[in-house]
Formats: C-alpha cells, sequence, structure tokens
C-alpha cells in the first residue's frame, strides 16, 4: 500500500497494531515539551508539537554506548540490539538528518556496525509540519516542512486526520502490513495536504545561502570567527542538540577486571576536543573553535560528501545561551 | 580493513621491548600476531600507523616502525607522554603480555611515484620512526634498485636521545646509503656531527634535482626546515611529510583529527608540502 | 526606549570617549522574541547596540574572566584592559566573587549599576500562550505586547517573573562604580521557598526527584559554561588522570558531575539562575543548587559577593563554626 488516510481518533489502535510486530515510539507528552518515546499502552500520545529537544539521531548515534566490553585484555564486541523498530513522529528536518549521517557511519570503506545494526531494523515515520517554529529555516538547507528525504513514510496532518504516503520499499511494507486500518484518501486530501504544506511554508523566514561553501573557504581569517569566540561560553549545546552533529570519543572504563570501551558523543566546541598530551591544542581559542563547527558543517562535509549538515532545525538557535544564531552567521557569510 | 567491526582490535603478543633513549621514555615494541590470518590480514605500507589498544586504558594512533617486509611482526616506537593514558599504561607492560592492534589506517608515502629519482629523507626527535621503516624497506634488495641515491639526514637533542643507534651504525656503514646523523649537542663519548637538522641540512645540501624530500619532525624543526628545501629547489610537489593530530576512531568518523576538510587518518598522514599550501588550517 | 536605557547608553558612550574603560560587557538585542544576548562594546559608536529591559537575564560575569588572560608566547609587556560590566545585583556579585578568588583584578572593572526590576522567565510565556507561538514582543515598563500566531496578548512582568527573581536578595550592583539611577524592585521578604519545600519532602521523595530531573542531563556542561564560578581550567569532569567521573551515560555518573558541580557552588553561587536558563533539557537546577548558599547562609553567616573584603566562607574556619553536622559515631 502506497499511501492510506486514518483518523486521528483511530491512530491510537494504529500505533498499537505496530506494536505487535515492532517497537513502536512515538510523541509523549513530557513534564517540559514532547519527546519521543517507546509507547506504552497508558502512553498520552501528543500530536501538537514544535519539534522533540532532542533529536532523534539518538535512536541511531546515542549519546553513549559500549562498544566493546571484555576481561583482561580481550575485547569482544557487545551485542547489537535487535528485533524492528517503527519511528512515528520526526520533522522532516530530522529525517533528512538521517540520511546525512548514513554517509557518515554507512561509507563501504568502514561500515559502523552499531548505527548500520540500528538503521536498517527501524522504519522512520515522519511528520510533517503544519507550522514552523520561529527558528525553523530548512527551506533554506534544501530542506521543507512536506520533505520526505531519509523517511520511509511521511504523514500529513490534515486536522482530523493523517494521511500516510510510503516513501521506499520498507515504508510500503509497513503500510501494506496495516492496510486494514487505512482508507483511501480522496482528492480533498490531497489538496488539504498540498495547501497545509504550502502554508507552512510560506512562514518560514528564509535564510540566504546562495554560494555558501564557496566563499566560507576564503573566509578562514576573517575577523567574524573571534567575535563569535568571544561571546561563545564552549558548551556543548548546539552539537549536542543538533541532529546532524555526529563528532565521538571513545574511553574505556574498568571495574576491577571488567573493561568496556564505551563510545560517546563528543563536541568540536570544547576546549579539549583537539589538546594533545603534549599539551599543544591545534584549536586553542573559542573562536578558532566555532569557526571549525561552521566550516565542518557548511564547507568542509560539502567538500567531502556533497552535502551541507544542517536541515534548519533551530534547535543550536533556540538553545544557545548566548543565542549565538547561526542564521545570522550565514547571511553574514553569504553576503 | 582486518574485520568487519572496524572498531575491534587484534590481539597481539609483546615480544620485544627495547629502550630507546637514555631518558628511558622512548619505547619500542616488537608485537606478533597470534593468528596467520590475522597477520596476512594486516597488510601495510611504509607510512601509515595503527591504533595500539589497551584495554581498560583506551587507545593512541601510532606509526609504524617496522617495515612491511618484516613478516608476522609489527614495530611501534611509543613515547610515554606523563599526561598520557595510554602511553603510560602501554609503557608499563612487559613482553610476553597481550594488547591490541587496530590498522592499518591512512596512506603511505608515493614509493611508486617516486620511482627512478634521488631520496632525501630529513627527520628529527621521535618523528622518525615512520622514515625508519621506509628506509628499512628501501634498502631490502628486492627494493633498493628501485631508487637512485638516498641522503639520509636526522638529528636529536643529545646522543642518548637517538632512536635505533644499532641500525643506525649499520646504515653508516653501508655505501649505498648516505647517513648523516647529528645531535644539537653532544657529549664527551661523541665523535660524530652537532648541529641542528636545518642547519646541517643545508651544509649537505643534497641536490634538489630528480629528487623527492620525505621530511618527518617536530613543529618547530619543520618550521626552519622548509624554506631552505623551497630555497634549495625542491618544488613543493615533492616535499612530502606526515601530520599528526590527536586521533580517536582513525577511520575517518569522529572528526577529531580533521585539519580543514582534511581527515589526517584517511587523507593523511602523509601530505605533500603543496597540498598543505591549500589546506588554510594546516598552520606550516 | 526607555529613561535606564537612555541613560546607560549616554554614560557608556561617556565612559568609553574617555578612556575610561577600553571595552564594555553589555546586553543588546536577542535574534528571537523576549531573548536578548551578550555584547562587547569597544567603540562608542555602537553603544546603540546596548539595551536594558527584561530580558537582560544572562550573567554577563562569566565572560570576564576570558578578557584579562595574558597573550600567550609574548614578550610585549601585558598591560590588561579596563573593562565595564552592565551589573544587575547578581551580575556585580559575581564579579565581587572571582575578584575575591584572583580572577578578576578590582581596579581593572568597571562596574555600571543597573536597577533590575527582575527577569522574565520565558517558559513562563510560552506556557501562558495555550500553544500559540511566539512572532515578536515589544517591552514597555513592566508590560510586554507580544506579537502571537493566535492574535496580540499583553503579558505583565509579574506573570513571567523569573522563580529566581522572585526571591532576588540583591536586585542592584553592590559597590557599583557608577550607577544608572531607576526603580529597582525590592529585595525579596521570602527566599528559600522552594528549597524549603524540597527540604520538607521525605528522602525518598528527594531522591526521586532528583534521579528524574538529573536522568535528563546530556553533559552538554552548558551550567558549567554559563556559570562565573566555573572558571577551572581543567574541569574535574574533564580530567582524565584520574578519571573522577565516568564518559558513559550512566546516572551515577551524571550525578557525580551535578553533586560535584552544585557542592563546588558552596559559599560562592550569586543564584543568579545562569545554569537553570542554559540547560536545554530544563532540568529544575535552581532547587538543588539553592541549597548550598541557603545552608552556607545558615551555618556561616556568609552570603557570597556582596562585597570585595572578606575572605570566602570555605576558605577559612572559625571555631564557634557549627559543628551539628558531626553526628555521634
Amino acid at each position: 500500500m502506497k499511501r492510506g488516510k486514518i483518523d486521528k481518533a483511530d491512530l491510537g489502535k494504529l500505533l498499537v497494531a505496530v506494536s505487535e510486530t515492532a517497537q513502536c515510539a512515538g510523541p509523549v507528552a513530557d513534564r517540559v515539551g514532547v519527546k519521543l518515546e517507546m509507547l506504552s499502552a497508558d502512553s498520552a500520545l501528543e500530536l501538537a508539537y514544535d519539534n522533540f529537544a532532542l533529536s532523534p539521531k539518538l535512536w541511531f548515534f546515542p549519546r553513549s554506548e559500549v562498544i566493546a566490553s571484555g576481561t583482561g585484555d580481550a575485547l569482544e564486541t557487545t551485542l547489537l540490539p535487535e528485533g524492528e523498530t517503527v519511528l512515528f513522529g520526526l520533522r522532516p528536518c530530522d529525517a533528512a538528518a538521517l540520511e546525512l549521517l548514513d554517509k557518515i557511519f554507512l561509507d563501504e570503506a568502514y561500515l559502523d556496525p552499531y548505527y548500520k545494526n540500528r538503521r536498517q531494523n527501524t522504519t522512520v515515520v515522519a511528520l510533517a509540519c503544519n507550522e514552523p517554529d520561529a527558528a525553523c529555516f530548512c527551506t533554506s538547507v534544501g530542506g521543507g516542512p512536506g520533505a520526505g528525504a531519509g523517511a520511509d513514510v511521511i504523514a500529513f496532518d490534515l486536522g482530523d486526520a493523517l494521511l500516510f504516503e510510503a516513501l521506499t520499499d520498507k515504508g510500503k511494507a509497513l503500510l501494506t502490513q496495516h492496510e486494514k486500518l487505512l482508507n483511501a484518501p480522496t482528492g480533498d486530501d490531497d489538496a488539504a495536504k498540498t495547501k497545509v504544506i504550502a502554508d507552512a511554508g510560506a512562514k518560514l523566514k528564509p535564510v540566504k545561502t546562495d554560494g555558501l561553501a564557496d566563499k566560507l573557504s576564503g573566509l578562514f581569517d576573517a575577523p567574524v570567527w573571534e567575535v563569535i569566540g568571544e561571546r561563545c561560553v564552549g558548551c556543548g549545546t548546539c552539537t549536542y542538540l543538533c541532529p546532524t552533529c555526529h563528532c565521538f570519543g571513545i574511553y574505556d572504563e574498568k571495574a576491577g577486571e571488567q573493561v568496556q570501551r564505551i563510545r560517546t558523543q563528543d563536541a568540536c566546541m570544547f576546549p579539549q576536543f583537539t589538546l594533545e598530551a603534549s599539551g599543544h591544542n591545534p584549536r586553542d581559542t573559542q573562536g578558532v573553535r566555532a569557526r571549525q563547527r561552521v566550516m565542518h558543517k557548511f564547507s568542509y562535509t560539502v567538500d567531502n560528501v556533497g552535502e551541507t549538515f544542517c536541515v534548519g532545525c533551530g534547535r543550536c538557535v533556540v538553545h544557545c545561551p548566548v543565542n549565538i544564531d547561526i542564521r545570522e552567521i550565514l547571511e553574514e557569510v553569504a553576503a | 580493513m582486518t574485520q568487519s567491526n572496524p572498531y575491534l582490535p587484534l590481539p597481539v603478543t609483546i615480544e620485544k621491548i627495547t629502550i630507546e633513549n637514555e631518558a628511558k621514555d622512548l619505547k619500542t615494541f616488537r608485537l606478533r600476531f597470534q593468528s596467520d590470518e590475522d597477520a596476512s590480514s594486516f597488510k601495510y605500507e611504509c607510512g601509515q600507523f595503527a591504533m595500539l589498544s589497551i584495554a581498560g586504558a583506551g587507545e593512541s594512533p601510532i606509526g609504524i616502525a617496522s617495515s612491511p617486509l618484516d613478516e608476522g611482526i609489527l614495530e611501534f616506537t611509543v613515547k610515554r607522554y606523563p599526561t598520557g593514558v595510554v602511553t603510560t599504561a602501554l609503557h608499563n607492560f612487559d613482553e610476553g603480555e597481550t594488547i591490541g592492534v587496530r590498522g592499518p589506517y591512512g596512506n603511505a608515502y608515493p614509493l611508486e611515484q617516486m620511482e627512478g629519482s634521488n631520496l632525501v629523507i630529513v627527520s628529527g626527535g621521535f618523528a622518525f620512526t615512520t622514515l625508519r621503516s621506509t628506509i628499512r624497506y628501501l634498502l631490502d634488495d628486492s627494493q633498493r634498485s628501485r631508487f637512485k641515491k638516498i641522503t639520509v639526514i636526522y638529528g636529536a637533542r643529545s646522543p642518548g636521545e637517538l632512536l635505533y643507534k644499532d641500525e643506525l651504525a649499520e646504515w653508516e656503514n653501508r655505501d649505498d646509503i648516505e647517513m648523516v646523523v647529528t645531535v644539537d649537542k653532544g657529549d664527551e663519548g661523541w665523535s660524530g656531527r652537532e648541529g641542528f637538522v636545518p642547519t646541517v641540512l643545508q651544509e649537505v645540501s643534497p641536490s634538489a634535482e630528480n629528487a623527492y624530500v620525505l621530511v618527518c619532525g617536530p613543529p618547530i624543526m619543520l618550521k626552519f626546515t622548509m624554506p631552505p628545501l623551497l630555497e634549495m629547489g625542491f618544488p613543493p610537489s615533492r616535499i612530502i611529510t606526515s601530520l599528526e593530530r590527536k586521533m580517536t576512531c582513525g577511520i575517518g568518523k569522529c572528526g577529531r583529527c580533521n585539519v580543514g576538510s582534511k581527515y589526517v587518518c584517511k587523507d593523511g598522514p602523509v601530505f605533500t608540502y603543496e597540498q598543505l599550501q591549500q589546506i588554510p588550517e594546516a598552520v606550516l | 526606549m526607555s529613561q535606564v536605557e537612555t541613560k546607560l547608553r549616554e554614560t557608556i558612550k561617556e565612559l568609553l570617549d574617555r578612556g575610561e574603560v577600553d571595552l564594555v560587557v553589555g546586553h543588546e538585542a536577542g535574534s528571537l522574541p523576549l531573548r536578548s544576548r551578550p555584547v562587547f562594546i569597544r567603540d562608542a559608536a555602537d553603544v546603540d547596540r546596548l539595551v536594558w529591559g527584561s530580558t537582560c537575564s544572562n550573567n554577563l560575569a562569566t565572560h570576564l574572566p576570558r578578557l584579562f588572560v595574558r597573550p600567550k608566547n609574548s614578550r610585549a609587556e601585558y598591560a590588561p584592559p579596563t573593562v565595564g560590566i552592565v551589573a544587575k545585583g547578581c551580575d556585580a556579585r559575581s564579579v565581587l566573587g572571582l575578584v575575591k578568588e584572583h580572577q578578576l583584578p578590582r581596579d581593572k572593572v568597571v562596574i555600571i549599576g543597573v536597577p533590575c526590576a527582575g527577569m522574565i522567565d520565558i517558559r513562563k510565556a510560552e506556557e501562558s500562550l495555550d500553544g500559540a507561538r511566539i512572532i515578536a514582543a515589544q517591552e514597555e515598563a513592566g508590560t510586554f505586547k507580544v506579537e502571537t500566531t493566535a492574535g496580540e496578548k499583553v503579558l505583565t512582568l509579574a506573570e513571567m517573573l523569573a522563580d529566581g527573581c522572585a526571591e532576588c536578595s540583591h536586585p542592584t550592583a553592590p559597590e557599583a562604580d557608577v550607577v544608572i539611577e531607576g526603580d529597582a524592585r525590592p529585595a525579596a521578604g521570602e527566599r528559600y521557598l522552594q528549597v524549603e519545600a524540597f527540604e520538607a519532602m521525605t528522602a525518598e521523595e528527594r531522591w526521586d526527584h532528583f534521579t528524574s530531573e538529573i536522568s535528563r542531563c546530556i553533559r552538554c556542561y552548558a551550567c558549567r559554561q554559563v556559570c562565573p564560578n566555573c572558571y577551572c581550567v581543567t574541569c574535574f569532569a574533564d580530567q582524565t588522570k584520574p578519571r573522577w567521573i565516568g564518559a558513559a551515560d550512566e546516572l551515577s555518573d551524571l550525578m557525580a558531575f551535578h553533586i560535584g558541580r552544585i557542592f563546588h557552588q558552596a559559599g560562592r553561587c550569586v543564584e543568579c539562575d545562569a545554569c537553570v536558563r542554559a540547560c536545554p533539557m530544563d532540568i529544575d537546577l535552581r532547587v538543588f543548587t539553592q541549597k548550598l548558599p541557603k545552608d552556607v547562609e545558615a551555618l556561616y553567616g556568609y552570603v557570597a559577593g556582596v562585597s570585595a573584603e572578606g575572605v570566602p566562607a570555605l576558605l577559612t574556619f572559625s571555631e564557634n563554626d557549627d559543628q551539628g553536622f558531626i553526628s555521634e559515631p
């Protein structure tokens, strides 16, 4: 089944049906905001939200995971999680980010088995946006409120109903599996969907990004970096909340003879990210570190894999404690 | 690539530990693979590095010091840093114990490209390790005729700090390689050359004609060595060096070793001076 | 624009023109509604960027120590700058605390005291809008005209007042070098109400609250980086030899970091709420952290940062210090 519609009142039933053959996660109201959580029988499903505070990259690239463990000198891979998972409710920006992360972690030369295992066992059902947030700018970086990159199925909120469209074979299989609960969409539904997406898109404030990568490569020594660096406090908020940031560290921990090799997320904004044992630090000012972040996402990844590593989700803009706004930086560069 | 999981090291036994210097903080570890399968899966070239893994301490990227023609074993010369968790742990290991190795990673010195040319090798301190791998390889009967004149200029702070002293002596006795060994400051027993590597380089003044130069050393040495090399007429595309950065994954994912858009672990560590001139972040 | 804002700009322009300061750290309008952000003014021509109002919540003292770091590898004679700071009570108390801990030279910092009416908590603004989103906002004398996706709304400072400001003991800067006159809020009569409510819970309830809040932590260290008191070159949480705190997401590691950081605030925290505001996971840091200054005040009669004189509470002892913590074996 390629497309199907369901009344919102019946959504719970659908998710229960999905949960019978796969672990299903969806948007659940939290103490503050809405988060993506494994659903249980009494989960309070919530469809009115901007976005999850934490990006869904955590489902594939967790904040920390044990990649190997052992006793004494020997290390073995830990058992990887098995079983199918369905993630429902990713915004198109977060889904698009998964495609970008694939380019790093699923690179043929060195396939990341941990990421691959989760990615291939997961079906992503995105939820298109009806209302952008103040800091959203997906259309300025190649995305859109109804874009399907990175998703297997995309759902459109038509008010009383959700319209599902399969984008991949995995997505088609999921809809087919539950087609008894889905109805055929009508021409009105299509018109409603088009309008909802167009309205949402019109509300987005565009950010100038033409020729960004090229302009950035000439700005390595520009004074703008130290100006940003003066205000930047060097926390990891922007990096950790970003759906495409993927730098990590690997640390060993011992408890008696038991050893665990743990991979954790890391941030180039931290001073000790590049600090060498000799004491030398190739990036020793906050301005240089801020430059690295912007260059990596908007210039270096373009050089290496042909993509900008920003999906315009706006999390870094909203949560930076000193209101460093990437949109302002991009406009200054693209000018 | 050695395994389906690029994060898992292969176990190796420490066969021999040689203390290289007077300060006793530089040791060469000879490691033997624990199975033939492992050994044959680890095919490397001069200039590459590997991640040495110590369960419970972590991993550290170290240049391979043995020659690819040395069968079944790997050698690494490792400096112990007091602040370094892994290097300190490694220096506490004994012969017979097991550690792990992941690799080989990185690109190699472009020996094919350099075939038929004269080679000048300039190095200081313990950056000499991958060049020692290269010299051992070049001097092998199967390889020597591929290259013309080989000149080596290698220096250390003091006589006690010279690495591979026995091999240096051996090479000095050969007539198919010109060895110029120097120290910044000699001692009573030292009858050899005194002088900083950049100065000695200018004294020796190797010809740039049909030549490549491989240069590895601490940042301060490189800073004073590059200008004379350029002055002597070596084109930037024929000056080859090896970069170092803090690394974690070694396979171009974790983002720690980036210099500009390049990953030192994947696009490097070997770069030509010409390539480095294109990368603003590579401070030369 | 308010009178205070005008006076602030004029005053700072004068200070810069007369060369009495090399730069001033203040607030400018942010890029999102109801937000401001730190600004570093070096040129008198830029003073019009400065704003003052109830969105100016950042603790600017955090940015000062970095301005006094000697440049590395420089043989030139080091001449520290003279830095002005637009200071609410909490900013100034942080400055005085840093002076006492030898992180700032008092004679090189010009405290420009501004009258603080209290700061808004944006979350309270958002919660009062029933799902409508804020498009723009304009502040004027204690009220905010907010343009939302559901029309215009007027919100008052009182409705949106940050919890920390409701209990503020020092709305204006102690030991200010320059004072911008205006109406500050009065010092709070009742303080530590939230902490007392927390203390009144059972041990199990308190542990549950601590656990559920701290388990949300993502180790971004925003709380640490915005705090003026966290200036260690290498934080205990980042040390590798020895590794005090594990790198993983173990709850015990998260707790160890927060317990360590919170206890390092004893006798130093000025209750500015910077950590609370910075936390992207909305962790209830206030109730845990505020317990430390409450206890230090109760036990030793010491309040952080009200003067540049005196020794910080935890750097000294006296014979009649409270010994109630010593229990019978």
